[in-house]
């Protein structure tokens, strides 16, 4: 519980009990993990995993819990502070900086590197940097997958427009070139590029555009804003041009889906690729983020597993952690969450786990992505600036927009809170 | 209020009064009576009422784990908060537009519904139903109907009009979110109308006919004043309810474009459950206690002055 | 105004009603229609009035997906307790303030009117400690018994208290003249000649149950002990991403029986709203 002596003390007296006895070890233990996913396939992976650590640990159960994706941390924070925390938890990693700086996480590296054959060293330090305090891992990152452009042919060959395999080709796979291609298909009654769960609302998913021009909400520390910079001013004026003028982006409250066929292309990650429709297919391909002004780059997203500092079984927590997302569990988790490991970012395991794709889509986008990708941007007290970039933002999402100006307002506003 | 007359049961001559008089017989009954009410009350809205207050004195960091007092800064930060004066304004509009068109609404439909019609019992059923459909799938609907490609815009294409992005822009944005709260309860209403509208005696309408009194004047000078109690009921209740329309929002606008659609539920919801500041958010909580109780009173005060009763 | 009609006006009052009525009836056909489209169809514009492809598995994926039947059950008889328990609670209490003089009648009314004023995001979460306490997160107590006992029931017994303020008074002095107790006169005289009002009362309790919606959400965890409002929000793909169609045939279920209820009882419902004395 939070605040309330006697139960406070209560933990405090279990958890003493949970060192020095070993009785308890015989105790049934109910461990509970909150997830975002509902999926079936997803839960039935889980529930085997978590069978398979129930045979060395016969008194441990492990339940799923899966809140709704939407609302997630909202639900999360909610179960927490009515002194109900689960023993762990799935964590966004735009909201990774929350926890970690909170002291909420119970630390896992000790724990890690004591789990026989478990290798944390084949984990780089680029995934688990957003992860990581003082040098102690605080939530494992399970799945690192990377962003990247699902194209649809057929509807990019109706419009008689360039498809982005040709542009690979030749050589001139750029956002210029890309938006081009999308404007011709949009002005034809399609869909052009869709940035996938943007909406209007979620900017952060523009990061898989922005990057491209070097540009970033706020500085490398997370201390300055760089919103009103020359990258950022550059990258948004393209992208409203891209929507207004050019017509080759879904404009604000228009609805397009890839996956049903309406759109020429959608970046979003490539777990998604199970999303293709299997009854009326289309001749679909996948390629690496376009290069834009500042080079190529590609940008990956991530979500952790982390163990609650106040569940009265931390420790067996963390040892499940450790069990799920070892060498061997790990390959199987990679079906549906691509894995940092360094074993496991070869084409062969992936060739096995991602049958849709084919071997140079997963070098060029997969393994290339994951190496050199950057993650999504994050920062403490992510809720608040996201709600607060959001509702500035909308004054850029009309025809008549001051691009510079609005993104000077976001400095003002966001500023105070980036420094705290 | 009570009826409860005392009756006259002289003690006999010679034996002391029994304790238990009526009265008292009746104190205790009453207290009986009410005792699952109002303990339920105590438990489920006074001590978390309290302990919202509680928290409202606190800086609570749920993640952190810590809770510290602070006293009055919460109630400071409602003073500097500058979007709270937007969020007041919304608030306003959002309220005000949703009693009147939901009254209105509700009142036209009630009349026309007390007509002797054949097949008048369908129709009250059709008005009705969107009071059960499950809010959420209403609003999911909604949602879908007022995206720029989306179903109302589909239908104004068909009589030529090019429609707006109702959702997108920032007065559309606040007409489409009470619309879409008053088709969704305006039968509630309706019903409630079309209840009072049967109780008026017809003998009334009779004599204002034979006196020659047009239709519309014997709405205003007749049903009106009749129905006035209703009228009062309906709109606490509707006032009351505006103020704590949540899901709505959630769903169709998420407080947007700006801050346009952000009403104080909310944003108390967002600085509370999304923001983490569970103890700021729990000051706005009081302080939207307040304003509705604020108003109810004053609705309450103002009955008399408004009000027609029969005796 | 209730006269003979002329022909024109009726024609006029049904077109009048025809054209109001799409509102009220476009997003419910949209919902049962969809339902039953394959997904792409769902975002066709403009929009598909009558369905041109079926895909009928939406409705056995509802209960593929989910423990649907139970959740259906759940909130059957949650609605059907929270109902019951309402009618007996709130007409209780309305009786005595409307009929029993009691010291601090008044004071205490006006408490419990206090509970028509707080809107349940402000409570939810020292509800959920105290529940937690409990112990009873993640059961159904929280859903019944805070509509049963708190806010949710204070509008029926403020409804039932202006009933019982217009019974005439003769009749409980004639019944106090045979010598019956205040509990005998509540149950066998006022309680019978209240069924008119207790049905209507009845539907708003039952519907504000079923349609509950943030509660359950905060309370309940596992999927086994949801209700439906909260499980049309869980047919989402492995993404988070929903899946319209599935979710619109679930609440395309959840919303009919109770129409088809509605529809025939609605008669009853109005009349018995007109006796409740709300006019007063």
């Amino acid at each position: 519980m939070l605040y309330h002596p006697t139960l406070k003390f209560t933990v405090f007296a279990l958890g003493l009990l949970g060192l020095g006895g070993i009785a308890q070890a015989q105790d049934a233990v109910n461990l509970r993990m909150t997830i975002w996913s509902a999926n079936e396939a997803h839960l039935k992976l889980f529930n085997d995993i978590a069978a398979g650590f129930k045979k060395e640990h016969p008194n441990v159960t492990v339940a799923y819990e899966s809140l709704p994706f939407d609302t997630y941390t909202t639900a999360l924070t909610t179960q927490i502070a009515g002194g109900n925390a689960p023993d762990m938890a799935w964590i966004f990693e735009t909201s990774a900086y929350d926890f970690v700086k909170s002291g909420a996480l119970y630390p896992l590296t000790d724990t890690l590197k004591a789990a026989k054959g478990y290798n944390l060293e084949e984990v780089s330090a680029g995934a688990t940097e957003r992860w990581t305090q003082d040098g102690a891992l605080y939530a494992y990152p399970f799945s690192t997958s990377p962003f990247a452009m699902f194209v649809n042919n057929d509807v990019i060959k109706a419009a008689g427009a360039k498809t982005p395999a040709e542009m690979i080709a030749s050589g001139d796979w750029t956002w210029e070139n890309a938006i081009a291609t999308a404007s011709a298909v949009g002005k034809s009654g399609k869909g052009g590029l869709v940035v996938r769960d943007f909406n209007y609302q979620n900017w952060q998913y523009l990061t898989s555009v922005w990057n491209g021009w070097g540009a970033s909400p706020w500085s490398e520390e997370g201390k300055t804003c760089s919103m009103a910079d020359k990258p950022m001013a550059d990258a948004l004026s393209f992208i409203h041009d891209a929507i207004f003028t050019k017509k080759a982006m879904p404009g604000p409250g228009e609805m397009v889906d890839f996956f049903a066929g309406d759109a020429a292309m959608t970046i979003t990650q490539i777990s998604r690729a199970s999303l293709l429709p299997k009854d009326k297919p289309f001749s679909w391909d996948l390629v690496p983020l376009p290069k834009g002004p500042a080079g190529e780059y590609a940008l990956i997203g991530q979500a952790g597993i982390g163990v609650m500092q106040s569940g009265k079984n931390a420790k067996t927590a963390a040892e499940f952690v450790a069990y799920m997302t070892n060498p061997e569990n790990s390959a199987k988790l990679s079906q549906f969450f691509p894995s940092a490991r360094k074993s496991l970012l070869n084409a062969e395991v992936l060739k096995k786990t991602n049958p849709l794709l084919s071997q140079e889509q997963i070098e060029k986008v997969v393994i290339n992505g994951i190496a050199t990708g950057k993650v999504m941007p994050g920062h403490s007290g992510f809720a608040q600036i996201q709600q607060m970039v959001r509702s500035n933002l909308d004054a850029i999402w009309r025809p008549q927009a001051d691009v510079p100006g609005t993104l000077q307002n976001i400095c003002g506003q966001i500023g105070p809170l980036l420094k705290r | 209020m009570a009826v409860a007359h005392q009756h006259h049961e002289t003690p006999k001559a010679g034996t002391p009064p029994p304790f238990w008089t009526i009265a008292r017989r009746d104190s205790l009954a009453g207290f009986l009576f009410i005792a699952p009410q109002l303990i339920g009350i105590i438990t489920f809205v006074l001590v978390p009422l309290g302990l919202v207050f509680w928290y409202s004195l606190h800086e609570w960091n749920v993640l952190a784990n810590t809770f510290t007092f602070t006293g009055s800064q919460n109630y400071r930060m409602v003073l500097e908060d500058t979007n709270l004066l937007e969020v007041l304004g919304a608030t306003t509009i959002f309220s005000v537009g949703l009693v009147v068109l939901n009254l209105s609404l509700a009142l036209l439909l009630a009349v026309l519904l007390n007509q002797k019609l054949a097949g008048i019992a369908v129709f009250r059923a059709l008005f009705f139903s969107p009071v059960v459909v499950s809010l959420v799938a209403w609003t999911i609907v909604w949602g879908f109907l007022l995206q720029k490609n989306g179903g109302i815009n589909g239908m104004l294409l068909m009589v030529g009009i090019e429609g707006p992005n109702w959702l997108r822009e920032d007065v559309t944005a606040m007409i489409s979110v009470i619309v879409v709260q008053v088709f969704k309860n305006v039968g509630l209403n309706m019903i409630l109308f079309l209840a009072a509208l049967q109780g008026v005696p017809k003998e009334l309408y009779e004599a204002a006919r034979i006196d020659g009194a047009p239709a519309f004047k014997q709405f205003r000078r007749i049903t009106l004043p009749l129905i006035s109690p209703t009228i009062l009921l309906t709109s606490i209740i509707t006032i009351v309810g505006s103020l704590q329309v949540f899901a709505q929002i959630a769903v169709l606008t998420q407080g947007g474009p700006g801050l346009s659609t952000t009403v104080l539920v909310y944003y108390l919801y967002q600085q509370a459950f999304q923001f983490d500041y569970f103890g700021y958010g729990s000051t706005l909580s009081i302080l939207l206690f307040v304003i509705v109780a604020v108003l109810t009173f004053a609705q309450w005060q103002m009955r008399k002055r408004i009000v027609f009763y029969e005796n | 105004m209730k006269t003979d009609l002329s022909p024109r006006l009726r024609v006029a009052l049904y077109g009048l009603m025809c054209v109001l009525l799409i509102p009220f009836v476009f997003p419910t056909w949209w919902m049962v229609t969809s339902s039953i489209k394959p997904i792409s169809d769902i975002f066709a514009f403009p929009p598909q009035l009558i369905p041109q492809n079926y895909d009928w598995t939406t409705y056995s994926k509802v209960f593929e997906l989910q423990p649907f039947v139970q959740q259906y059950w759940n909130s059957a008889y949650i609605a059907a307790v929270v109902t019951i328990g309402t009618m007996v609670v709130s007409s209780m209490a309305g009786y005595a303030f409307a009929r029993i003089r009691f010291p601090y009648a008044d004071t205490i009314f006006m408490i419990v009117l206090l509970g028509l004023l707080i809107p349940s995001e402000v409570t939810i979460v020292p509800l959920f400690q105290m529940f937690l306490k409990a112990g009873m997160v993640n059961t159904h107590w929280p859903l019944i018994l805070v509509p049963i006992f708190g806010a949710p029931s204070v509008f029926v017994t403020f409804v039932m208290r202006q009933f019982f303020v217009t019974l005439p008074a003769e009749l409980e002095e004639a019944a106090r003249v045979d010598g019956l107790g205040r509990f005998k006169i509540f149950r066998k005289i006022a309680l019978p000649l209240a069924k008119p009002a207790l049905a209507s009362v009845a539907i708003f309790t039952f519907l504000h149950s079923w349609n509950l919606f943030l509660e359950p959400i905060v309370f309940l965890s596992s999927a086994d002990k949801f209700t439906l409002p909260q499980a049309l929000t869980q047919y989402t793909d492995a993404y988070g991403g929903p899946m319209w169609n599935i979710q619109l045939a679930a609440a395309t279920l959840t919303a009919l029986p109770v129409l088809i209820v509605f529809i025939i009882a609605q008669k009853q419902f109005v009349e018995g709203l007109a006796h409740t004395g709300l006019k007063g």
